[in-house]
């Protein structure tokens, strides 16, 4: 497929000039540089010793310094205690809240496909009803901060994972109902309406066939959901105290607690990252497609 | 859909009735719970004297020993429009609105002007194309409590430490500056906002242009071939034929990454802590703190209706205009 498209691109006769293309991969380079140099420097100062950072900088292992492996052994040995409820912690918040999320965006999704409501005292209908859940996406978070503590602290989920989990799948439904509510619009009715016609009940039809036909849209909600909820900070501090600390919020206090040791931070940063780094590479087309029907069909 | 309804019987009828709420009915209770009733909620505790611990009356009535049946309707709370009216007065509330107001500004205009002229590059045909892209997503992925790390090392201003310093000291040798070029970041109250605005680019630039990039693929060849018959240049080509195209989206790439910075807090709270004095300190860190460090309940919730009224007129400017604009564009 793409062959083709490149050669009608790049028509002969418009071929670009040698210095068009240096441009094009300068500018290209550069940015690259300027995207992974941050995370080669987070990777360099987490294997430095403590005198190598502040007497340097140094820039390159082997030739300018000696790494050491001593803050990673610290972080999961002396420190692994910590390390890892913190990293469980983000997990747990992180993946409840995505099953939620899937779960009650993909139903959502579907009633906004392929029924059609009547709010008759707001005068809503189906856009009325969805343009209003995803405006919940754009609410300042800061506006839920009082009522969310009143609230938590009535019902006694401060510091609990159902709690974390509830929050983030509040901030997580609109995107998970918009999303999947365009892909359901996508997909061809007919074949659930033959199941139906064979005596499926409306929620086998949804469960058998079209779940499995909407893969991908619920692979992408589940990515932004997990990748939200894994990054979240301001709930987090609030909603936690202790036994439901999550990794941001850990590498954010970190600043008090230890003084700046950049290179333990660094060490800590990187286990907290690596996650959704790995989701990012694997899943690269997921996340580019969703972004995009996101935004442009939106 | 004839055939369809005619086989379609009235259980079936009667089934969908009741599923079409089921599929729906989780959505809507979990937004009305936590969402719908905690925004009411904050506009009622918005006009009470509410604290951390009780309200003022509720203590002052305690001290006295009463313990009941105070305040409004006896539920311990004093109706008040003390609380917007303290937000005139307020000076730290001017200036963390200001500041909130510039980071999206600025912040907006950044990313949207570098985004769209890396998706103008990128759109161009090249080896590693896919693997640029796959680059591109990393630092959105990633929290920004993270790259506020990150951004506050390579901010450093001290050259022994910091690669940005030490490449400004080395650079004013070479140019034998007699000065040595040094910026302080994070101490100085016009360079700390610059940061994390830059904090803030670095990390959604490759939102924008990842998005306008999928906007400029989607425009077919045949339009870009036409202009370059009728003779137009590049850059005519792109005010005239890819601006105009990508119009829509732009919008909606502004509006969300607008909404989404109104919210900034993580970067600030790592890199400067809302300081030097409250140089940097945006509306959601300065409610976080007059809510939880000093459990000013009712305050806190009056300012978060004032960010709230700030985010809605900046919605519907930005549509408003952007209407008018892109109908002036067609004709």
């Amino acid at each position: 497929m793409p062959k083709p498209k490149r050669k009608r691109l790049l028509p002969r006769s418009s071929r670009r000039a040698l210095w068009q293309s240096a441009i094009l991969y300068l500018i290209v380079i550069v940015w690259c540089f300027i995207v992974l140099f941050p995370f080669y420097w987070l990777v360099t100062t987490s294997v430095k010793r403590p005198i190598d950072v502040s007497r340097g900088p140094n820039y390159i292992p082997y030739v300018d310094f000696d790494p050491i492996p001593d803050h990673w052994q610290e972080m999961f040995g002396s420190q692994r205690e910590s390390t890892l409820r913190h990293f469980r912690n983000s997990l747990i918040a992180a993946t409840g809240s995505t099953l939620l999320s899937v779960i009650i965006g993909a139903m959502a999704g579907y009633g906004l496909s392929r029924f059609r409501y009547y709010w008759g005292r707001l005068g809503w209908d189906n856009d009325n009803i969805a343009f209003w859940i995803i405006s919940q996406r754009f609410l300042p978070p800061a506006i839920f901060i009082v009522p969310f503590v009143l609230l938590y602290n009535q019902f006694g989920m401060i510091d609990t994972y159902i709690g974390l989990i509830l929050a983030y799948t509040m901030f997580n439904i609109p995107f998970a109902v918009w999303i999947m509510r365009d892909f359901f619009n996508g997909l061809p009715i007919d074949l659930e309406e033959s199941a139906r016609v064979d005596g499926a009940t409306r929620w086998q039809a949804f469960y058998r066939i079209v779940l499995p036909l909407s893969a991908p849209g619920l692979v992408a909600v589940a990515i932004f959901s997990f990748i939200f909820s894994w990054n979240e900070y301001l709930f987090a501090l609030m909603l936690t105290n202790f036994n439901a600390i999550t990794m941001p919020v850990l590498i954010a206090g970190q600043n008090n607690t230890r003084g700046i040791e950049w290179w333990f931070i660094s060490a800590l940063t990187l286990t907290a990252v690596a996650p959704v780094i790995i989701i990012g590479l694997l899943l690269e087309r997921f996340i580019t497609r969703g972004l995009t029907a996101g935004a442009i069909k939106g | 859909m004839g055939v369809d309804l005619a086989t379609t019987s009235m259980s079936t009828v009667r089934e969908d009735r009741l599923m079409k709420r089921v599929f729906l009915s989780p959505a809507v209770v979990i937004l009305f719970a936590l969402s719908v009733f905690p925004l009411i909620w904050s506009l009622g505790i918005s006009f009470t004297d509410m604290q951390r611990g009780g309200s003022t009356i509720a203590r002052q009535a305690e001290a006295e020993g009463i313990t009941e049946g105070v305040g409004f309707l006896g539920m311990g709370f004093e109706l008040t429009g003390r609380n917007y009216q303290r937000l005139i007065g307020d000076t730290r509330l001017h200036s963390t609105v200001r500041n909130t107001m510039v980071y999206v500004f600025f912040g907006v205009i950044i990313q949207y002007v570098i985004g769209i002229g890396l998706a103008t590059v990128l759109n161009q045909p090249f080896r590693g194309r896919n693997l640029v892209r796959v680059i591109f997503l990393m630092p959105m992925m990633i929290t920004p409590v993270a790259a506020a790390y990150t951004g506050r090392m390579f901010f450093d201003s001290n050259a022994l430490r910091s690669p940005l310093a030490h490449f400004l000291r080395q650079l004013s040798k070479t140019l034998q500056l007699e000065q040595t070029i040094s910026v302080p970041w994070f101490t100085d109250i016009s360079w700390a906002p610059i940061a994390i605005l830059l904090i803030d680019a670095w990390q959604w630039i490759p939102f924008m242009t990842l998005i306008l990039l999928a906007g400029m693929q989607s425009i077919p060849e045949d339009i870009y071939e036409a202009a370059r018959v009728d003779g137009a240049n590049v850059l005519q080509i792109f005010w005239r034929i890819t601006l105009p195209i990508l119009f829509p989206i732009s919008m909606t790439v502004i509006l969300i990454r607008g909404l989404e910075i109104f919210k900034i807090i993580d970067v600030i709270v790592v890199t400067t802590g809302g300081g030097p004095g409250s140089a940097t300190e945006s509306l959601t860190l300065y409610i976080f703190e007059q809510a939880l460090s000093n459990g000013n309940y009712g305050y806190a919730s009056a300012i978060a209706y004032i960010l709230l009224i700030l985010v809605i007129v900046f919605a519907s400017v930005f549509l408003a205009v952007g209407r008018r604009w892109s109908g002036s564009w067609e004709r």
